[in-house]
């Protein structure tokens, strides 16, 4: 069955902790086409969400990272923080998806790690009580390490993604994606609050015409150039290798200075 | 090795309910269950965010930190830049 759901968000903590501290126009624009992929969501009567997604030490830490962190937990929980305004909720799992994923990847030559307790930070309650408030669909959370140097290049989360779309589209029931992060942004360095916008647009237009070669050719300096943050984009790599060249929309782009990040949202419709 | 402990005590706070209010009970009393060293120390006591950063605190750690310590944006920002004390 075709992928039946994908789209891209950021997850800036500030879109619910400090939310009135955007300008209304733009807080009205994100919001909306959150609002918006809500919609597209419900109507695609995608079963089982597969989220590439990622972290800020909620679950990791120096003392072991790993490139890619495949969760098989039967239900999760999150946020752990208790200042981002979302209330504390648990989400299912499913955790045979997550072992097909790992296998065939084992089979395939990429060897993720894999987690049978997981808990979710902002990076994926943001989206996800935006997108699904309901929480009532089981996720398959895939973790992205975009914390500590040296993070998975671009064309392996490509090629990861790729392997992601098969299993999802082979699944003989219907799976969504989601990936979260971005775009450009410094959270928590000496450039927080800094936008490059023009590096946001780039990057948003290769993502909308489906350009794996162009997504493949980011480097880690490229990245780390738009801010720590914009690694967190490697989950959107990997969703353009799942989506195998589909092409995009960008449903919202807003530079929002209060969030200090770049906040943009993409949908990804119907197979061509 | 010391800021990879320096990170764990604040990550300790991050994350987990008990930590953080055993720190901000007693921050002297939570940083001595710690291998700090005394500048590392007298920067986590003073909450010299500044400090902390420039020892190489990682940005996602420290900001959250600073978050529970109700620090507002714009005043992250001025700290880390020196455009106040």
């Amino acid at each position: 069955m075709t992928i039946s759901f994908a789209c891209a968000a950021s997850h800036a903590p500030g879109i619910t902790a400090w939310s009135e501290a955007a300008p209304a126009a733009q807080k009205d624009t994100v919001y909306g086409a959150f609002g918006e992929l809500r919609a597209r969501l419900e109507a695609s009567g995608a079963e089982a969400l597969i989220l590439l997604t990622s972290e800020h030490w909620a679950n990791f830490f120096l003392d072991h990272m790993g490139a890619f962190c495949v969760g098989r937990a039967e239900t999760y929980g999150g946020p752990i923080e208790p200042w981002l305004k979302i209330d504390k909720r648990e989400v299912k799992g499913e955790p045979a998806l997550a072992t097909e994923i790992l296998e065939t990847a084992y089979e395939r030559g990429i060897e993720p790690s894999f987690a049978y307790e997981l808990q979710f930070d902002h990076g994926t309650m943001v989206p996800l009580s935006l997108i699904m408030p309901r929480m009532d669909r089981p996720v398959v959370p895939i973790l992205f390490n975009t914390l500590a140097p040296p993070q998975p290049s671009a064309k392996r989360c490509f090629e990861f993604g790729k392997l992601i779309g098969e299993i999802a589209a082979r699944s003989k029931r219907r799976i969504g994606l989601i990936a979260t992060g971005g775009l450009s942004h410094d959270p928590g360095e000496r450039n927080h609050g800094v936008i490059d916008s023009d590096f946001d647009q780039e990057f948003l237009a290769a993502m909308a015409e489906g350009d794996g070669a162009r997504l493949c050719g980011y480097s880690r300096a490229d990245f780390a150039a738009a801010g720590a943050g914009a690694f967190e984009l490697l989950s959107w790599v990997a969703l353009a290798g799942a989506l195998g060249g589909r092409r995009g929309e960008v449903v919202a782009y807003e530079a929002v200075k209060p969030w200090a990040t770049g906040v943009g949202l993409m949908s990804f419709g119907a197979a061509a | 090795m010391s800021v990879y402990t320096l990170q764990k005590l604040l990550r300790d706070v991050n994350r987990i309910p008990e930590r953080r209010a055993a720190y901000f009970g007693s921050p002297a009393k939570f940083a001595e269950g710690y291998d700090l060293t005394g500048r590392e120390r007298d920067a986590l006591l003073a909450f010299d965010v500044r400090a902390l950063y420039d020892m190489g605190v990682h940005g996602l750690i420290l900001r959250p930190f600073t978050i529970l310590h109700k620090m507002s944006d714009p005043d992250y920002v001025k700290v880390l830049r020196g455009e106040q004390p």
